[in-house]
């Protein structure tokens, strides 16, 4: 079985490709012409293409022999207009090659960011309300492009008869990427704590990567949607303190009541922001609510459809995480210092 | 007035936003290359059809405006369609890739009684606006001189000197700078008139996928002289325009809403500085509020674009002068292209 993986250097790509070939998948990687992918210790048996899906013109080879496409690509950087246009503009380009190439399976990562928060009440799982247009577009770049991008996939899926899985996982974190948007707002070194009892719906990137090489080799996961957590998730004063010991940052937590922030917020959008076409994420109620409202999460539908369970404790995560560098992820190029995105 | 738009990129949505709140004119239809661009710009500016082809939408929905945002390369090509199609044409800068293209649509033009608008959206910022009307009013005085610069970084792995994907501008003679000659030229334009003679000095300080990532120009021009430059090095960013008068003095920020005025006061000549020194930290301090302000609100820099399109909407719809003539443009980009360099960096 051969899977082509996009993305396959980026913060969960790498691991991915770990991944299946821990489980003797082969794999092709496509990074862009520019990536150095020395440093992350592939072995030789992994096929490297090199090609940018912002502009590639032919992606038709990239598909010779391959039985399965785990598309991970997104653009997660730069402004509005660019992140939709590397993510959905790429993902065209890769789904019209992959018509006219023999591969019919597709897994594909999505987020958590294309349900609606807002609507959903209590428990956010696969049957939670998902964004709708035009209300989409006021929840910012990210939101957008990942919420087209599974729209576009499905569409072409429908039209094409493929094999579907849609894998949606929550905040992934890891290495480098420690700092998550559910923890509230940083100022300086300090903490506002927003709900510091909400629970986090996370999963560690190992984990992540070890469902989606699971969801291209299993048949059970086809025509599928899964959320990927590890759990029910940390607390978030929980989390943000092994944070803040982990990676030895000092600075004072200031918790606030979710219910006292979500009326300041409220308030102030209805107040002053309302007529405002940029303000920033927390003040915006829509977006205040997907990184912030106190739901809970749980990983049933992954548990019962791929039997899957993580291969790794929350104490395993922090030790991967925030302990000794292993040697084989040395000089990991992803930019640090980002909070990861839903 | 009907409007279509071709290119749904960045500064499309600037366009589209505008063009929605402008009275009389409904936005009819939208054309991207890719589909979902096109269908998710239609969403998001309730704007009723989108097409891929834009040859279609100009037969099928007639437009009276049509705007060009593509990458400048294909400027050309579809401007002179929408001309065909009956439709002016109001083209993001650079509005061609040579002189000789802009002639041939500016003729066309001309020919079918339509007209081509060059954006040049800095020129109708509130700084430059103002103090044109102070040139008008004659308190400022004849101008000599004008003196604009651009501090940008643009040699970021995410923009102009991505190395994974080049950047569509990069074809242009001059790289990236090129970008930004239309708007140099064309603020020099305004202040001093079409011009006479360029010296340009066009340069490279940091290794990039960019030719030039330096240029400077002095312009000999009809009504006094102008200094251009763009700078990939100098920090922060900035635009800076400084326009020296008979009487005044002029300092805008044009990424801000800083401009300043110095100029004779009723004090003894030796208390002049003391005084223009306090007014001028006033102005800047009630600057640093409004650019913070204008932040959440409203187009930002973009100001001008927005006074632009609704100056050049009106006039369409009156059959007034426009803002922006054909001449205006013609006379920018024998600017431009006198400033272009010969030949590209090693």
């Amino acid at each position: 079985m051969k899977a082509l993986v996009t993305g396959a250097n980026g913060f969960l790509g790498r691991h991915v490709v770990n991944a299946l070939l821990a489980r003797g998948i082969e794999v092709r990687a496509m990074v862009r012409p520019a990536a150095r992918v020395e440093a992350l210790g592939w072995p030789a048996s992994v096929d490297i293409v090199r090609a940018d899906l912002r502009s590639a013109r032919d992606l038709v080879d990239a598909f010779a022999d391959v039985d399965v496409l785990i598309h991970l690509a997104a653009v997660v950087s730069g402004g509005e207009d660019a992140q939709f246009a590397g993510t959905v503009g790429g993902t065209e380009r890769l789904l019209d090659a992959m018509a006219a190439s023999a591969c019919r399976r597709l897994v594909l990562c999505s987020s958590f960011s294309v349900y609606d928060y807002t609507a959903t009440s209590d428990v956010l799982d696969e049957s939670a309300p998902l964004q709708q247009s035009p209300d989409v577009y006021t929840r910012g770049g990210y939101t957008v492009a990942k919420w087209w991008q599974e729209r576009l996939t499905r569409r072409y899926v429908e039209k094409d008869g493929w094999d579907l899985t849609v894998l949606r996982p929550g905040f992934i974190w890891g290495r480098g990427h420690g700092y998550l948007a559910a923890l509230g707002q940083q100022i300086g070194r300090h903490h506002v704590v927003i709900g510091p009892l909400t629970r986090i719906p996370m999963t560690h990137v190992e984990n992540c990567a070890d469902v989606f090489a699971l969801a291209a080799a299993d048949p059970r996961a086809r025509g599928q949607t899964l959320n990927i957590v590890d759990g029910p998730g940390e607390r978030v004063w929980t989390y943000l303190s092994d944070y803040m010991r982990g990676t030895g940052e000092r600075g004072l937590r200031l918790p606030v009541p979710h219910w006292l922030a979500s009326a300041v917020v409220r308030l102030a959008f209805v107040t002053v922001f309302r007529r405002a076409t940029k303000v920033p994420a927390i003040l915006t109620p829509k977006k205040f609510d997907a990184m912030l409202k106190p739901l809970r999460f749980d990983n049933r539908k992954l548990r019962e459809t791929l039997g899957w369970t993580p291969p790794l404790d929350y104490k395993q995560c922090l030790a991967r995480t925030y302990g000794p560098e292993p040697a084989r992820v040395e000089a990991a190029a992803w930019p640090s210092g980002k909070a990861a995105s839903i | 007035m009907k409007a279509a738009l071709i290119g749904a990129g960045q500064i499309a949505r600037q366009h589209l936003t505008c063009l929605n709140t402008l009275p009389g004119v409904q936005l009819a239809a939208i054309c991207d290359l890719s589909p979902a661009t096109a269908e998710a710009a239609a969403e998001r500016h309730a704007i009723p059809s989108w097409f891929t082809d834009h040859r279609q939408m100009l037969e099928t929905i007639r437009p009276d405006v049509v705007h060009v945002t593509t990458p400048p390369t294909s400027h050309f090509r579809l401007a002179m369609d929408a001309l065909e199609a009956g439709a002016h044409v109001i083209v993001e800068k650079p509005a061609t890739s040579s002189f000789e293209e802009l002639q041939t649509l500016t003729l066309r033009a001309k020919q079918t009684g339509r007209h081509v608008i060059e954006d040049y959206n800095y020129v109708f910022n509130h700084a430059p606006q103002e103090i044109l009307r102070k040139i008008e009013t004659g308190e400022f005085g004849a101008v000599t001189h004008v003196d604009i610069l651009i501090c940008l970084d643009i040699l970021g792995p995410d923009g102009f000197a991505d190395p994974n994907a080049p950047h569509p501008a990069l074809k242009l003679a001059g790289g990236a700078i090129a970008d930004f000659l239309p708007h140099l030229a064309s603020l020099s334009h305004a202040f001093v008139g079409p011009h006479r003679s360029a010296q340009t000095v066009w340069s490279k300080r940091k290794p990039s996928p960019l030719p030039f990532d330096e240029f400077r120009s002095v312009i000999e021009a009809e009504r006094g002289t102008a200094t251009l430059g763009f700078s990939a090095s100098a920090q922060p960013d900035a635009f800076w325009l400084r326009v020296y008068g008979e009487r005044m003095q002029a300092t805008a920020n044009l990424f801000e809403t800083r401009l300043t005025f110095d100029g004779p006061r009723n004090v003894p000549k030796p208390l002049r500085p003391f005084f223009s020194g306090l007014d001028e930290g006033r102005d800047i301090r009630r600057a640093a509020l409004s650019t913070l302000l204008r932040k959440f609100k409203g187009p930002g820099a973009y100001e001008g674009l927005w006074a632009c399109l609704s100056r050049t909407y009106q006039a369409l719809a009156t059959r007034a002068a426009l803002p922006i003539t054909i001449e205006d443009v013609l006379s920018v980009n024998r600017m431009v292209e006198a400033m272009k360099p010969r030949e590209q960096a090693a």
